[in-house]
């Protein structure tokens, strides 16, 4: 129901308001918009008010002198305490927006969650979008703007950048450059033309860590003209992923990839689609593969060239590539892979899909475009549309700045968030070229690297306190609205670029609203409450030009690869507990980097696992931790960017509150030349490394290995999509034992509800998005290295990641477990106190006041679910150290992140997974109240709502025609440990993989036992 | 009615004029004499010093929280249970020697029995004191009682260590009583022998007006007979019940049928070997050789060798069923704990527990004070070895192979330790000192020359 205006109660929230502030008016004003679920005929006054309360009782006397906590005269109509309220929004991220619902509780955002709308991501989050709650209440962001580091007032700011901007105007704008990052927000790019309007000589850069030119390069080169890729992976039956990470949360769209990947990776429900990889590591697609071979990123040319010449041949097409010599191609494997490949591609033309990594060269982009071209999938697996206008750029962008900045030919710099001092390539040497700058501004989060070289300094807003809109990859906008007041007084760079070009509105809802175009309320209105707008851009006819040959490049000895972090991207995140502490996919690290190498690599170079070792490029090294990944291509070495940050803040590492550098700085070797991978040499330093890693922490041994070996295939049951179709049975008969009798009689019947989940191990490919999530819901602490090096993390939730088949080419497997909730409880028989009971819905419930923590619960746990707090780590602030105490300000603003629908748990207390209960407990009270049954999927848990890849099904089991009863009834449904007659509430669903017939017998995923 | 047997160590007829007053005065100068051997006292220095570590270690542990101790992820239990069996174990001996072998007429006890219930007591106290402080709140354990509140919290039954709460309370009361009955004769020929007043009136408290009349003989003797009664089976139920803890459980090495025979014919074990590690010292600064004799050791050398080869068929009996069960989880915990990261755990276990007491088939080494004194040590290592090989490394390694761990006791686990025998030395010594370390009234009762009177 959208509100009436007219029907808002009167009453006043500030003094300012009392006092008629002609400014807070304005603010009332702008601040008018509908939530999204609730019928809310007051939510503009509502959440305004909620606002201010809730800022003001946070930060009392720290950030909001002049605000003051005021009780309700009246109440608000329909506002009701306590009850979360979801409010449309979005979060960009390297230009790539992804549509949310952030849940607001009495005012301030707590959870961040997908929104199903979005035309793009289908409801699917990553770990930075999931993690974005600690970053918006990390009390490091910068608060107040900055002259050479001393406080200064906003308006002082202000002026300067205006004096400045001024004095560069009347020459034309000479001398005055703009460093942003990638956006494909409409008002930023409507404000950066009439920057070039007010000033043409000034110049723009942009500059993205991350930025891979191949992908728009490479469509120029095939088709003479720009476009945007648009991928329908739900209609492929075969793709081919050449060292793509195209559904790894980041690269553009991939959210929405990975959905519908995995819906064609469900045996259950229509044909399996078949995926090879060939990458340099394991990746997200490479995990979820049928076949999957680790190749070096110099093969990748040869091999799309060779796909190519096979393609083209058949299809009777000219122009094509040679095909390479075989020992371009990185192996016999890899050529025979792609052999086959091309031939099911064929046989499945216009139903298949090619991509190719970012990271590679435009030519090599340009050829994959032709193949799918060639292979007709243009229109149905692929679709071209118009491009958006972005902005985006990378090191020779920042090199052509730097130049100019050398040259003296830059006066005045602003820098949009940018933090080129730190994440430069390691021969753009920007931070001399910034001191010869007269002056420069920058606005960001957090006083970084680069913030703090500058002239000056301002706060920027967090996208949770800020209106914004960005353009999605379909063309279809995505429009964000602020759930709070800017807490740190930040203004968005639209809002700082508004004043000081002298435009009439400055506001950030005026700005954005005006971009957009909207004068009617009800349009803005209904705009926001879905948080998108506009329809998809049109597709492009593509013609196909002749495509030079491809110069292979020259096979180096050892290759470093450097790819953004998949949890601090850039750097850019480093300063968030949550994201620090989340272990990596693959290798399990947490809180640091490693440099990753095949076991062929480790002996070829005599290194060490768990040693420090030194990599150079260039004649440039660092030295950092190693670990052996089994799967990262022979010859490489991978690292990834984002760490050794000194200014990040007091969790990632911060030199001025001397706090410990987390991890090595791998832009220090990055070549600008060669950003993605370069020639390099790796060597071992002789000093033992404590890593924080969460899985095989401690070497393993024959003994454990082959342990390990003989229950894979009992925990992780797997058949061929031939095996599973002639005889459905084939996962039950993976574990044979007795008859699972018990002395007792359930003592519940279960007859109202019975919740369970369904995790598909199809589906997941491990990007971690669930572990935030459900750290974020679920008020999870974070535990800091060194308690992570003892084993000791919090996660609810662990992805526990298993090697298959040989060590030099393996396959990896990802399982989630949380709480099973077991029927037939071990926990529950255990516990001395009672602590940890079974509810008549069949959830293990745990009462934290009650336990007293004897842990023999967890010793009972079969799988180990349970976590405890063997410290008291919440009041150690959240995790980090030099928060101590409760009365320490910035301490309470890390506390706002808190849930408040779960409990914070003390020290010496048992935690673990209750399925959500808070979240169960409200639909059903819900459903109570309206009289009605709880609709299927109407309860979505943390990890299910987050997940991208739909793996994670939750629901009513009595409800046998829901997602969660049929999934449990398939037949290649498995309980883990069945054999213990736990009965868990958790099933898994096999992995089921589709390989070649050619390929099957040779390839030792599709092997059993 | 009490018939000398043939393993009475008093054969012959002990030295001097009066065997009798010799006794008392050689077990009560102890307690006159102004002051104790040096070596007490240095004795009870290094253990004051142990106590003081293991109070300032576990004021550490209730501060800062149990995440002190090294325990991680899947080893949930560590020191302090390992700890807690351990001592609960070394407290079997004294309530069989007391009662099981006074049951069965084995005589020669009386001469160990005293401190042999004083150390079951002592290392009761010991194991106390660990479960109280190793659970996450340690200011909480009283709600494993079940004691009426407003809260409505009520403990639950069906835990095992709800079950070990009454197991070894049931056993620590019935243990005091049984110690300080029988030592209230004892107290009254102190307190008859008392020159200070001070003396006098703590013992004579002690003695609870005891007179030595045969009606106070006679209630004494049924009494003492109907308590040995009651505490035969919680020798039994003690361990059976600590054992269940893990019996009970799901985890691989853990989940064993034997666990209740085999955990008391340990602690039995264990229990002698810290008898005999405490009688050869005390025997010899003391000078009771001649009431503690070689007899008695060299019959406890028996014990141990033959409860020794008990716990050596279990540990071959544990593999033998794991490898039968054809349970690939179970043996892989076995083959784990003999092989994997903690094999040289295990194999000191072995060592310790299997082996080492081979050595008293031979009559020459069970008669030789060094060799039973260094094998009760090397015992009470193996027992210690095989609870922490039993609980930590079957924890270590068990369903998922994500959960693996190491386990790496933190420098509080070997302080508290280490200050665990400061508690139960400090005890002992005092004891020594302080009352009357020998059942005087029943070694009198069984020395030669006390049958001259006997019906």
């Amino acid at each position: 129901m959208k509100p009436k205006p007219d029907s808002r109660p009167k009453y006043w929230r500030s003094l300012s308001e009392l006092e008629g502030d002609p400014e807070f008016h304005e603010f009332v004003e702008r601040e008018f918009r509908s939530p999204v679920e609730q019928e809310a005929p007051t939510a503009a006054g509502r959440r305004r008010f909620m606002q201010i309360m809730g800022a003001s009782f946070a930060l009392t006397g720290c950030y909001w002198k002049e605000e003051k906590l005021l009780p309700h005269t009246k109440q608000p109509e329909g506002f009701v305490p306590g009850e979360p309220v979801h409010y449309a929004t979005h979060m960009e991220l390297a230009g790539d927006p992804v549509g949310l619902w952030v849940k607001s509780y009495d005012g301030r955002p707590i959870k961040v969650e997908g929104n199903p709308n979005d035309s793009v991501s289908l409801g699917g989050t990553g770990v930075a979008h999931q993690a974005a709650i600690l970053g918006f209440y990390d009390p490091d962001r910068s608060s107040k703007p900055l002259q050479r580091g001393e406080a200064t007032s906003s308006e002082a700011f202000d002026q300067a950048l205006l004096l400045a901007f001024r004095a560069a105007a009347k020459k034309g704008g000479q001398g005055f450059a703009v460093l942003s990052r990638a956006t494909r927000s409409p008002s930023l790019l409507r404000l950066k033309a009439e920057l070039k309007k007010q000033a043409p000589e000034a110049t723009w850069t942009t500059y993205e860590a991350g930025y891979c030119a191949g992908p728009d390069k490479g469509a120029e080169l095939a088709f003479g003209h720009k476009a945007t890729m648009r991928y329908s992976v739900e209609k492929a039956d075969v793709i081919v992923a050449l060292d793509s990470e195209f559904i790894e949360s980041g690269s553009p769209g991939a959210l929405g990839s990975v959905r519908s990947l995995a819906s064609r990776r469900d045996p259950d429900v229509g044909e399996m689609s078949r995926i090879y990889a060939l990458e340099t590591r394991l990746s997200e697609i490479g995990s979820l593969a049928d076949h999957r071979v680790a190749v070096t990123a110099s093969a990748i040319p040869a091999l799309v060239a060779l796909l190519d010449a096979r393609i083209s041949a058949a299809r009777g097409e000219a122009g094509a590539q040679a095909a390479p010599s075989d020992n371009a191609l990185g192996g016999a494997e890899a050529k025979k892979v792609i052999e086959v490949a091309a031939k099911d591609l064929l046989e499945h033309a216009g139903q298949s899909l090619v991509v190719v990594g970012a990271k590679h060269a435009p030519e090599v982009h340009a050829v994959v475009h032709r193949i799918n071209v060639l292979l007709g999938n243009v229109g149905t697996t692929l679709t071209y549309l118009e491009p958006a206008e972005s902005i985006n750029g990378g090191a020779d962008d920042l090199a052509a700045l730097v130049a100019e900045m050398e040259g003296n030919k830059v006066e005045t710099l602003l820098i949009l968030g940018a933090n080129a001092a730190y994440d430069s390539a390691a021969d753009i040497e920007f931070k001399a070229a910034l001191s010869k700058v007269k002056q420069s501004f920058h606005i960001g989060l957090y006083v970084d690297e680069t913030a703090e070289l500058a002239s000056f300094h301002a706060p920027e807003a967090h996208f949770l306190e800020a209106w914004s809109d960005s353009r999605a990859l379909d063309g279809t906008l995505r429009i964000g609205q602020p759930l709070i007041d800017p807490i740190l007084n930040g203004r968005t760079y639209v809002e700082h670029l508004a004043r000081f070009l002298g435009l009439p509105e400055t506001s950030g809802q005026a700005i954005v609203r005006k971009t957009l175009g909207l004068r009617a309320d009800k349009d803005w209105q209904s705009a926001v409450h879905d948080g998108f707008l506009g329809q998809p851009s049109k597709s492009l006819e593509v013609k196909l030009q002749t495509i030079a040959p491809i110069a292979l490049p020259q096979a180096v000895e050892l290759e470093v690869i450097f790819d953004l972090c998949p949890k601090v991207h850039d750097g850019r995140f480093a300063n968030n507990g949550w994201l620090q502490e989340l272990p990596h996919s693959l290798s399990k690290l947490t809180w640091g980097n490693a440099a990753l190498v095949s076991p062929v690599t480790q002996k070829k170079y005599g290194l060490k696992d768990g040693f420090r070792c030194k990599v150079t490029v260039d004649g440039r090294s660092i030295d950092l931790p190693l670990m052996i990944a089994p799967g990262q291509a022979d010859g490489t070495v991978g690292v990834v960017l984002g760490y050794g940050r000194e200014a990040a803040g007091v969790v990632g590492g911060s030199k001025k509150e001397e706090t410990d550098i987390i991890g090595s700085d791998t832009y220090k070797i990055r070549p600008s030349k060669a950003p993605h991978f370069a020639s390099g040499a790796i060597a071992l330093i002789d000093a033992r490394e404590d890593l924080g890693i969460t899985q095989d922490l401690h070497a393993i041994d024959d003994i454990g290995r082959k342990g390990q070996k003989d229950r894979e295939d009992q925990l992780i049951r797997e058949a061929t999509v031939a095996e599973y179709r002639k005889h459905p049975s084939v996962i039950e008969h993976k574990v044979h034992h007795p008859p699972l009798l018990s002395l007792w009689q359930p003592p519940v019947s279960y007859d109202g509800h019975k919740w369970g989940l369904a995790v598909d191990l199809n589906k997941c490919g491990g990007c971690n998005a669930c572990v935030i999530a459900c750290q974020s819901e679920n008020n999870i602490s974070v535990v800091g290295k060194k308690e992570i090096a003892r084993g000791r993390e919090m996660s609810w939730i662990r992805i526990e990641r298993y090697y298959k088949g040989d060590e030099n080419s393996p396959a990896v497997r990802q399982q989630p477990v949380m709480c099973q909730q077991c029927e037939n409880a071990p926990c529950e028989q255990v516990c001395p106190v009672g602590a940890t009971m079974h509810s008549k819905e069949g959830l293990n419930d745990m009462v934290y006041t009650r336990c007293i923590g004897t842990r023999y619960c967890s010793n009972n746990c079969p799988y180990k679910v349970r976590r405890f707090n063997y410290r008291n780590y919440n009041l150690e602030a959240y995790g980090i150290t030099p928060y101590t105490g409760t009365d320490e300000p910035r301490a309470k603003l890390k506390a706002m992140a808190f849930n408040p629908e779960v409990t914070v748990r003390s020290r010496g207390v048992m935690e673990k997974c209750t399925f959500c209960v808070q979240r169960i407990q409200n639909v059903k009270i819900k459903a109570k109240n309206h009289k009605r049954a709880i609709v299927d999927g109407e309860i979505k848990v943390a990890c299910e709502q987050a997940c991208a890849s739909g793996a994670l099904v939750f629901g009513d089991l009595n409800d046998k025609q829901g997602r969660v009863g049929k999934a449990h009834s398939v037949p290649r449904a498995y309980e883990l440990l069945q054999e213990l007659n736990n009965r868990p509430r958790v099933n898994y669903l096999a992995r089921i993989s589709n390989p070649h017939p050619e390929l099957s017998t040779q390839d030792g995923h599709a092997e059993h036992h | 009615m009490v018939t000398p047997s043939t393993t009475n160590p008093y054969q012959g007829p002990l030295k001097g004029d009066n065997p009798f007053a010799q006794i008392t005065d050689n077990v009560s100068r102890i307690m006159e004499a102004p002051k104790p051997p040096l070596a007490w006292y240095i004795a009870l220095g290094f253990a004051l010093m142990l106590l003081g570590i293991f109070g300032a270690s576990l004021g550490y542990v209730v501060w800062e929280g149990i995440g002190a101790w090294g325990h991680i992820h899947p080893v949930a239990w560590g020191f302090p249970i390992v700890n807690f069996v351990f001592w609960v174990g070394i407290g079997h001996a004294g309530t069989l020697i007391s009662a099981v072998l006074f049951l069965f007429r084995q005589n020669w006890r009386t001469a160990i029995n005293r401190f042999a219930e004083a150390m079951t007591i002592f290392a009761v106290v010991c194991a106390a004191v660990f479960p109280g402080v190793h659970i996450g709140r340690p200011w909480l354990p009283y709600w494993m009682f079940p004691i009426p509140n407003q809260m409505g919290m009520w403990p639950q039954f069906r835990s095992p260590l709800e079950w070990d709460v009454f197991a070894v309370g049931t056993y620590a009361t019935v243990s005091i009583l049984f110690w300080y009955m029988g030592m209230i004769p004892d107290f009254a020929t102190f307190r008859d022998r008392s020159v200070s007043t001070v003396r006098r009136f703590v013992y004579g408290l002690l003695a609870m007006g005891w007179r030595g009349s045969s009606r106070q003989w006679h209630r004494y003797e049924r009494a003492y007979l109907l308590l040995a009664a009651l505490a035969t089976p919680l020798v039994l139920s003690v361990h059976s019940v600590v054992s269940f803890d893990f019996a009970t459980s799901q985890l691989p090495g853990w989940h064993t049928t034997i666990f209740p025979p085999y955990f008391v014919a340990g602690a039995i074990f264990g229990g002698f070997a810290m008898v005999v590690v405490l009688a050869v010292p005390a025997r010899q600064f003391f000078g009771l050789k001649k009431i503690i004799t070689m007899k008695h050791l060299e019959l406890m050398a028996k014990v141990i060798l033959a409860t020794g080869m008990i716990v050596g068929y279990a540990y071959a009996m544990e593999m033998f069923i794991a490898w039968y069960s054809g349970a690939m989880y179970e043996q892989f915990a076995f083959l784990n704990r003999a092989f994997g990261n903690f094999a040289w755990a295990y194999w000191t276990m072995i060592f310790c527990n299997v082996l080492s007491p081979q050595v008293f088939w031979f009559k020459k080494m069970r008669t030789n004070v060094w060799v039973i004194f260094v094998v009760g040590i090397i015992v009470n290592v193996g027992m210690w070895f095989e609870r922490f090989v039993i609980i930590c490394t079957s924890l270590t390694r068990d369903f998922l192979p994500a959960n693996w761990g190491a386990f790496i006791p933190s420098p509080i686990d070997y302080a508290t330790l280490a200050g665990s025998f400061g508690l139960f030395f400090t005890l002992f010594l005092l004891f020594c000192r302080y009352l009357p370390m020998v059942a005087m009234a029943e070694v009198k009762a069984f020395i030669p020359e006390g049958h001259i009177h006997d019906h």
